[in-house]
């Protein structure tokens, strides 16, 4: 009996010392509080060496909660993400209200340019509305291209283009079988799905489709920085996720991906039936397509011509007219707090930027001195000049300044 | 070397892991019961335009806890905390009493009687640039 | 040497036969040790858990992660609060398999079987208590049983949940049941029980006559016994606790999410099975009411066991009791084994 109370002491004192070191090799919890809710995270215990998402976000200020949700306090990793938006992408459109809203975020004023969630979920890229009013109406479910449905039923209640609402597209209710194979093969490119899986064209969903830029790798495990990323110097490949994947067949109702990784923008980047001037094979989207046309202006709309209007002359101007522009005097201008946000140009009170014809400023584009323009590339920081087409050389006729129109001459053969 | 008998060996061996067990458990215990929370960083109190607060002048701020004096040198803030065992102070004309203890401090807060020794504590305020004071707490 | 207080607790000496592991299993004493560990372990607990829906599930992650050995405080509290349940069972099954219900000890065995029920309630209210998704359904189902019973039940609903939705408001009174309310109950039956162990003679034995091995221990080396026992229990908790932690849920934000699996508590997985069969009423509460009735009656009405018999396993004089009780754990085990499947 003596001997075996001893071994069941010695039993108790090796479980005590276990616990013990148990205790202390467990690692160090490390914390940030941050100043947006005064609340303890413990997040990079774990993730200590990821990237900061974007200067616009800072850690100590926003912490990781706040957009992504999830467990605070738990240093389980099952546990601590159990309750995150949207998995590891919060800007989902299912969750974005949630994730990137609230009035000092993303759903801002009821002035609707500072609503960029209400914005973007109406926005054709989201709503996909033309494409399948186009498909419907080819093949006879609809008279006319007014557009019904989107990809998931949205609403607009100060709709200024008479579409009050969408319906959210069921393939199941459509009798046409190329309607159903379109729901099947070709709805792989809007803001609710990434695309399927390719190496060469990887995407999220949601803001992260354009603002986070991927790179090949991005599939891989682990967070690599370009996935923790929110930024607006968007490079062209991203756009090209969407816009530049392949080839479709009307009459197969079947999307062929394209089987190469382009290099030369120029020689075989885009399609060879396409026409492109040196802008469109030098520039980013970014550079001309403007933040109404691609996120939306907070109305529905029926078809991706409605909403795209930035031509050759917004800012070559054309033969009688000079591109309009606007100086700028008010340090709260929005052209600064784009510029601010990515900081290729220095702009200063009194530079004079271009605008468009619905006063977007083209905020990386300056007046200089001698009356020609100076272009920074939104995502390359690339410093390019050009002047305005009034007293060149343009031999257009003065009332066919479209920009077809100077494709013909400008466009390059390939 | 003494003859200790198995059994009674076996009895203080027991008995030595048993005390052990013990002070391992209450260094445990103590370090389960010492757990304190995260510290939340000090609270910053913004008291609004430097030139609301005339010279000479003494205001209650930060909802009674701070007295921010205007004087020529420029602000102070004084802790109206009492130095003995915390009580908030009652201030006066003739500078601050601590309702608990009875101390008296004068208006810079040096000690005039009562328990308390150490003098009252204080922080000078700066402006920042464009003329507006924040107090952090202290 | 001079007896101590403990040593005063126990009788001055008992028959050696009775004493033997392979009897007794140790049940009824390791359920008292295992209860002790779950009032300390919970005190400690009570430093830093916050009974506020709001941060309930919060304060236990704390524990669980932030305070040092927080989590193995909470594992300590989990894992002994479900091995009393399971060790307070085979106490129940040693004892009627055993013939020890018989008079004079038929008083101290319903005792007994009000402490095991309040056992099983404090269980529940502290599985409540961590305030997560996983628990949610299982604390509405309960509290919605108890509304079912004809009379009394919306008082008793009112008593336990104190409020309109389970989810919302039942949180501080389960804590109060818990602490307060049902463990009152259980230490005043606990002593009670004990001290009938003392009054109706100890453990159960066969009278002088009828045993054939005459020798005794002392109560000294009961006690060495006793405490040998709680050393190797101690140390087997600790371990199972550095081991195998206790469940943690996601905080319970909007009560209207479902979890996809609604799972009873493992104890009370079998009443899971039954009431997936019909009425509420019936088969919620009528039923194992009538489980415990009968385990209740057994010392009242089926065959005593033979004095001579008893101090054995499965006296044949007691054999239908054995019986009736045997069919009533198969069928709990049964359903509760189909619970755990499905």
């Amino acid at each position: 009996m003596r001997l075996s109370l001893f071994l069941a002491a010695v039993l108790l004192v090796i479980a005590l010392l276990m616990a013990a070191w148990v205790e202390n090799r467990r690692p160090q919890a490390l914390a940030v509080t941050p100043s947006l809710t005064g609340e303890t995270e413990f997040c990079i215990t774990c993730h200590a060496d990821l990237n900061e998402i974007s200067p616009s976000h800072p850690v100590e200020t926003f912490g990781c909660v706040i957009c992504h949700g999830g467990e605070r306090l738990a240093l389980d990793a099952d546990l601590a993400h159990s309750s995150m938006r949207g998995g590891a992408n919060p800007s989902d459109l299912s969750v974005v209200s949630e994730s990137c809203g609230g009035e000092q975020c993303h759903s801002g004023s009821p002035a609707e340019a500072r609503d960029h969630i209400q914005r973007v979920q109406t926005s054709i890229q989201a709503t996909y509305a033309g494409a399948i009013a186009n498909m419907r109406y080819t093949y006879g479910a609809q008279p006319d291209l007014n557009a019904i449905f989107g990809i998931q039923a949205v609403q607009d209640s100060e709709t200024a283009t008479g579409i009050p609402a969408l319906a959210a597209f069921d393939p199941t209710q459509e009798n046409n079988p190329s309607l159903q194979t379109f729901a099947e093969n070709c709805l792989y490119c809007h803001l609710y799905v990434e695309p399927l899986d390719r190496q060469e064209y990887t995407r999220f969903t949601g803001c992260a489709a354009c603002h986070t830029p991927l790179t090949d790798h991005a599939k891989q495990d682990g967070i690599p920085d370009d996935v923790h990323t929110l930024t607006t110097a968007i490079p062209y490949t991203q756009c090209n996720t969407c816009h530049n994947r392949g080839n479709y067949d009307l009459r197969s109702m079947t999307f062929t991906e394209r089987a190469d990784h382009p290099t030369s923008r120029l020689e075989d980047y885009y399609q060879p039936i396409a026409q492109f001037t040196q802008c469109e094979y030098t520039l980013d989207c970014v550079d001309c397509h403007t933040r109404q046309e691609a996120m939306g202006d907070g109305d529905l709309h029926a078809n991706q011509k409605d909403i795209e209007y930035v031509q050759c002359q917004t800012c070559h101007g054309t033969l009688e007219a000079l591109p309009a522009m606007q100086t700028l005097t008010d340090p709260n201008d929005l052209a600064f707090r784009l510029a601010f946000l990515n900081p290729v140009i220095n702009l200063a009170l009194g530079d004079t930027i271009i605008v468009t014809p619905k006063g977007e400023p083209l905020w990386n584009i300056r007046l200089l001195p001698d009356g020609s323009y100076e272009q920074f590339g939104k995502a390359t920081g690339h410093r390019f000049t050009f002047r305005s087409v009034m007293g060149s050389n343009c031999q257009q006729n003065v009332d066919e300044q479209e920009s077809h129109y100077c494709h013909e001459c400008h466009a390059v053969e390939r | 070397m003494n003859f200790v008998s198995r059994r009674d060996f076996l009895k203080i061996m027991t008995e030595a892991l048993l005390a052990l067990s013990g002070l391992l458990g209450l260094g445990g215990l103590l370090r389960f019961l010492g757990y304190a929370g995260e510290s939340k960083p000090p609270q910053v109190y913004d008291l609004g335009l430097a030139e609301s607060y005339p010279p000479g002048s003494r205001t209650l701020v930060a909802n009674g806890q701070y007295m921010l004096v205007h004087k020529q040198a420029g602000f102070t803030a004084i802790n109206t905390s009492c130095t003995h065992l915390g009580c908030r102070l009652t201030p006066g004309p003739d500078g601050f009493s601590c309702p608990c203890h009875g101390s008296h401090f004068d208006l810079n807060g040096t000690v005039l009687s009562g328990p308390a020794v150490k003098v009252l504590n204080s922080q000078t305020v700066e402006p920042d640039r464009d003329g507006h004071l924040f107090l952090q707490a202290f | 040497m001079r007896p101590n207080f403990f040593h005063h607790l126990h009788p001055p000496s008992i028959p050696a036969e009775q004493s033997r592991w392979r009897y007794t299993l140790g049940a009824g004493g390791l359920a008292v040790f295992l209860a002790l560990v779950l009032g300390f372990t919970g005190i400690l607990e009570m430093f830093f858990y916050s009974p506020n829906p709001a941060d309930a599930a919060q304060s236990i992650q704390i524990i669980s992660y932030h305070v040092p050995f927080g989590g193995l405080i909470r594992n300590l509290h989990y894992w002994s609060a479900q091995l009393l349940i399971l060790v307070s069972g085979v106490h129940l099954l040693r004892v009627i398999f055993t013939g020890a219900y018989a008079p004079p000890r038929r008083f101290n065995y319903l005792l007994g079987l009000g402490l095991f029920v309040t056992l099983i309630l404090d269980d529940f209210t502290g599985y409540i208590l961590r305030w997560d998704q996983d628990i949610c359904w299982a604390l509405v189902t309960g509290t919605n049983l108890l509304k079912t019973i004809p009379g009394i039940g919306t008082f008793l609903f009112r008593i336990t949940v104190g409020g309109q939705y389970a989810c919302e408001s039942a949180l501080l009174r389960f804590y109060t049941w818990h602490i307060f309310g049902l463990i009152f109950l259980a230490a005043v039956l606990m002593v009670w029980h004990l001290f009938r162990v003392r009054r109706d003679g100890g453990i159960a034995v066969p009278p002088p006559e009828a045993r054939p091995d005459r020798e005794r221990i002392t109560r000294f080396a009961l006690v060495r016994r006793e405490v040998l026992a709680m050393l190797i229990a101690g140390a087997a908790l600790i371990l199972l606790s550095i081991f195998f932690p206790a469940p943690t849920g996601v905080p319970i934000t909007d009560p209207a999410v479902v979890t996809e699996e609604a799972r009873a508590p493992w104890f009370f997985l079998w009443v899971q099975q039954m009431l997936k069969w019909g009425d509420p009423f019936f088969w919620g509460v009528l039923v194992p009411s009538v489980f415990l009735l009968l385990l209740a009656l057994i010392p009242f009405t089926f065959a005593q066991p033979e004095p001579a018999e008893l101090g054995q396993w499965f006296p044949a004089s007691a054999r239908s009791a054995q019986i009736a009780a045997g069919i009533l754990l198969l069928v709990v085990l049964l359903l509760s084994l189909k619970g755990l499947t499905s």
